[in-house]
Formats: structure tokens, sequence, C-alpha cells
């Protein structure tokens, strides 16, 4: 190895990064940044009471635990509904954000049962609730061998996270990879000077940009059908000689219509070509549109309501969630594939609504960029 | 002889880039059917004029005219063909591919045309290869072939010879003058000077002026020399602009 050749390589690299102030300035940059927002989320988020019923199914046993724990969880701070007594009304006053966890209390023989009822929407919720009530519970029962279980309204329940996390991911993994693309590919219209001779024909801006949406909305719809059949289906492969048995798919349970699903997740990908579009105005290579992974994709997976509730962002976050078309798409992913909702439901209008609104404005925003007059 | 309607007209036309003037007031009445030759040193203003004549750029005084429709104008697009010094071809798409694409946004779908522009580049052979496995010269013939796809009425080349043998140059030059004697007229910008004389009309370009304008000849008589370099050194009248140009 000849040792001035390779510091002549490293150098390369170094005068780069002396050049590329950007690139410089985001490498040091972007870990503190996401750092602190990641920070700024997790300690900062607005300290969300805990409303809990109790359902006493195991008779007058349960009658003196439910009283007992139901003090124990008043003493520890947390909203203790006492209204809330069966089940069904549980499972209403859940749906219709009015209680956040139900203590349904049996009696198998001589041992307790506890079962944690949650909607099941957002596991990270749900697991920070039940985390309370269970901390109040160990203190109000000691270690009294009760068997404990969890189930959700929606769902599976089983405290399968994955489940619960699938739409999001699937809405967040379909967003990320159409921007990159069509922010490299535009690019490339801009750098190498492909634009330059469209723009010297008849084409119109905006028939650029919608050409660019519908191009890439014919791969994104089958990337969309692609990953939904995958996660949501499951087909068994019995074992083939050697082979042992198999399952293709994730087979995640679903409430509501999987085209619905498929019609968010689109309106999604548009948003993400017309973001992509729109920021190649502002990289001059494919490495500076990488770079806006930590500006623009990580900050909407942080922010979006994949892992914490936006409700739950620090107040200054909330109203930068509210921008993002990820917290439309992931919200309407949730109301649809778990909840259940269709089109007649106004959290799913409302997201069908704001989603087509943001991926116009980004539209717009996109045939702006395109100038007749690149010099 | 004597000359159509101008096909391309230029009034006080004026660019100017902040400090940098690139356009100068340039006043210009290029007649249809001729071919010119736009020479100058690299940064005299050439490529900027093209582009504010295709209406790619907006002037900062003055106007163009193309066809007699001030530019930019977009519909005007149709009847102009432009050739950038980049390739500006899609290296993934067939070379067949490119064509279509192109001819398809100037609002043709001339199959013939497109197999005739393909056999003048020399390119039918290689209608179905990905432009990526082009050789240079055979991008920048791909590159003419989307510029000409339409049948323009006024074609703008920048640099189109650029990387282009010899043999095949000739051809180029051959194709130009068969297409002005067809009514087409041909802006042609180059710094290769031994194409100067197969244009019908020079224009030296120095610092975003037209420093001397006429036929190869004229313009040797009128800078009192020989040959082409010498008539550009002497009216371009510095030596570094000659370095660039030689670069």
């Amino acid at each position: 190895m000849n040792l001035r050749r390779t510091l002549a390589i490293s150098r390369r690299i170094a005068d780069l990064f002396r050049r590329d102030h950007r690139t410089l300035a985001l490498m040091f940059m972007a870990p503190i940044v996401i750092m602190a927002l990641l920070g700024w989320v997790i300690r900062d988020q607005a300290p969300t009471d805990t409303r809990v019923a109790i359902v006493n199914t195991a008779g007058a046993p349960g009658e003196v635990i439910g009283s007992h724990i139901g003090d124990t969880l008043t003493a520890a701070g947390l909203t203790y509904r006492a209204d809330v007594t069966t089940q069904d009304a549980a499972r209403q006053a859940l749906i219709d954000n009015q209680l956040d966890v139900a203590l349904v209390l049996s009696l198998n023989g001589q041992v307790p049962g506890i079962k944690f009822l949650t909607l099941g929407v957002n596991p990270t919720q749900d697991s920070g609730h039940v985390q309370a009530v269970q901390q109040a519970v160990r203190t109000a029962l000691g270690d009294s061998g009760s068997s404990i279980a969890q189930e959700s309204v929606y769902g599976t329940g089983d405290g399968d996270f994955f489940n619960a996390f699938s739409p999001a991911l699937v809405g967040y993994l379909v967003y990320f990879l159409v921007f990159i693309l069509t922010g490299i590919s535009f690019l490339r219209e801009r750098i190498g000077g492909t634009l330059e001779r469209l723009l010297a024909t008849p084409v119109r801006r905006s028939e650029i940009v919608v050409g660019y949406s519908l191009g890439f909305a014919i791969f994104a719809t089958l990337q969309v059908a692609l990953v939904l059949a995958y996660t949501l289906g499951s087909v068994h492969v019995a074992p083939i000689g050697p082979l042992p048995e198999i399952n293709i798919g994730l087979g995640v349970p679903i409430a509501g219509s999987p085209a619905l699903a498929f019609v968010i997740t689109l309106l999604l990908a548009i948003s993400a070509v017309n973001l992509g579009i729109f920021l190649s105005t502002f990289a001059r290579t494919e490495f500076q549109i990488l770079q806006f992974i930590p500006l623009v994709i990580i900050p909407q997976g942080l922010l979006s309501g994949i892992f914490w509730p936006v409700s739950s962002l620090p107040d200054i976050l909330q109203p930068i969630a509210a921008l993002m078309p990820m917290t439309y798409g992931i919200d309407g992913l949730r109301e649809v594939l778990i909840r259940g909702s269709g089109l007649g439901d106004a959290a799913v209008q409302l997201d069908i609504a704001v989603l087509a609104g943001l991926s116009l404005f980004l539209a717009v925003a996109a045939v702006l960029t395109i100038r007749r007059e690149v010099a | 002889m004597e000359q159509a309607a101008p096909a391309i007209t230029a009034r006080g036309l004026t660019k100017r880039f902040g400090d940098i003037t690139a356009v100068d007031a340039l006043d210009l009445e290029l007649p249809a059917g001729r071919i010119y030759g736009l020479l100058g040193p690299n940064g005299s203003g050439k490529t900027t004029l093209i582009r504010l004549l295709v209406g790619l750029a907006k002037p900062t005084s003055g106007e163009a005219r193309v066809l007699g429709v001030k530019m930019p104008d977009r519909e005007n697009l149709a009847r102009i063909g432009y050739m950038t010094q980049a390739d500006g071809i899609y290296i993934e798409l067939s070379v067949w591919e490119n064509l279509r694409f192109f001819a398809a946004l100037s609002g043709t779908g001339d199959r013939k045309a497109m197999d005739d522009v393909l056999s003048l580049v020399h390119l039918s052979e290689r209608k179905t290869a990905p432009a990526l496995n082009l050789s240079g010269g055979m991008r920048r013939r791909l590159s003419l072939a989307c510029a000409l796809v339409h049948r323009p009425s006024v074609l703008f080349l920048d640099e189109p010879t650029v990387g282009i043998d010899p043999a095949l140059r000739v051809e180029f030059w051959k194709y130009f003058r068969e297409l002005a004697a067809a009514g087409t007229t041909i802006v042609v910008s180059s710094h290769v000077m031994d194409e100067a004389d197969r244009c019908d009309e020079l224009l030296l370009m120095f610092h975003g002026k037209v420093l001397a304008r006429g036929s190869g000849a004229e313009i040797r008589q009128q800078a009192g020399v020989d040959d082409m370099e010498g008539a550009f050194l002497k009216l371009g009248g510095g030596e570094s602009e000659v370095a660039a140009t030689a670069a």
C-alpha cells in the first residue's frame, strides 16, 4: 500500500467537505438536531392524564378489590371513572376518547384476574397508560399472583406492537422511497440539461409536474399494492423437501377497507412526488438530495404521530406536525386499518381532504420552481 | 442574394446577470432560410443569446422575435428546434424512446420523420440501444436528432459538432445545407473556425456584442488577413480570449 496515494485520496475527501459547506454543516448539525428533537419530543411530552374505569365481573370479592384499587388509583393521581362499570360502557368510553384504560376484574377460583382494556390505535400511547395503571395495581394488590391480560377495542390487543404500527410504517416507507426517487430523478432533469431541453418545447410547467405525478403514481400504485398485500396478507407454504414450512406475508389483521387505505397511501405518495420536485431546486447533486432525509423525512417520522400521538407533542411542535402530509396519512391509515373507519367518517374525510390539499399546494410549489429561466 | 422576411430579429436585446452584461443592446435581423454562424470565445454571450432567442431567458431590456413572435412564447416553441450544449438526453432510455419523447412534446408522432432523422444521424442500427451505451459522439448525434424530429422552421444549435468525427461532421453540414435550402433558418454557435466558411453569414461576438458580421470572405477582408483564426484574433483584439477560444 502506497501511503502517499492513500493520503491523496483521503485529502480529496477532506477537500470535498471543505468545498461543500452544506454537507459539512449537515454532517455535524443533523445528528444534534435529530437528537435534540427526539429529546424534546420524549421528555417534554404534555403530561397526559390517565383515565381509568374498573369493571367488576368477579362478584363480591371483586367489589372489595376494585374499591381498593380505585382508592390507590386516585391516590396515585390518576382519574378514576367510577361511573363506567360495564365492559360495553368502557368500550364506548374508550372509542369516544373519554377513557384510556378499563381494568376488568375477574376471579378464576381464588386467583384474581386483571385485564387491561385499551383502544389499540396507538400502542405507545396505550402502553404508557397501562404502565401507570399497573403501578397502582401493584401497589394495591402487592404480588398477589393475579393473572394479567391485555385486550384492545381495535386490533388484536395481544400486545403485538407490529400489528398496530404497521399502518404507520407502510405510509412512512412509501413516502420516504417515493420522495427520494422523485427528488433524484428531477434533480437529474435539472442538472443533466433535459429540463432545459423540455422547456424549449411547448410543454407547460404544470404538464411536467402532473406528468411526473402520474408517472410516479403508476409505480407508487404498484408499490403500495404490493406493500399492503405483503403486510396484510399471509400465505402458508407447506414444507417442501428439506425446506421448512414458511409464511409469506405478515398477516397483520385489519378492520377497514384495504382499498381506502390504498387511496390514502397513494395521496401520501403524490405529496411525496411534489415535495421531491420542489426540493430538488435546492440541491445541486444527488448527494444533496439525500441530505434532505434528516431535514424532511426524519422529523416527519418523529412528529407525525407514528410513535407518539401528535396531541402529546410539546406545544410548539404541534402546529409543525399539523403541516406535515405524513400526519394525515398516518392518522388516515390508522383510522381505516385499525379502527375500521370508512369514507363516511369525519376523521377519514378530514385526513383525505387535507392530504389532497397539501398535495395540491406542493404541486403548485413544484410548478413555481420550474422556471424557463434557469440561468 | 436577397432575402426573405427576417426569421429572427432583436431590438436592443440586453441580458445582465448582476454586474455582468452577457448580451449588450444587440440589434439583429436574420432573414430566413440561411445558416448563421455565431462565433466567439467562451463567455462572449453566444449561449445567452441563443437562450434569449429560444425564450429560456428573459431579456433585461429590449426584445427578441422569432418567426415574428416576441419571445418567450411557449406555443412558438413548436416551430423552434434547440440542441443544447449538454446532450440533454435521457441515458436510461433507448435511442428511439428519447426521440419519441421529444417528438411528443413538440406535438408530433410522425414515425417516418423519426426514422428519417435517425437515419440522418446514423443511429438507425442502434434504435433500441440505451443511450447509456452510446459513445459521446453518438449521444451528440441523438441530441441533434431530438432537436430535428419535429421539423422546426428555426433551428438553434449550440456547439453541435463537438465530439463528432470529421466524416459525420461533413454529413451534418450537408444536411444543414439541405434544411436551409428548404427554408429552415439555422443558427449555429461554434468556435471551430473551419466550420465558419460553411455558414452563409457569420456573427462574431465579443463581450455580448456582435463586432463583425458578414460572410467568411467579408470578415477576412475586413480584418485584412487570409484566415479565419487571424480575423478572429484581430477583430477580437485580445490574446486571452483567443486562448479561451482555442481551449
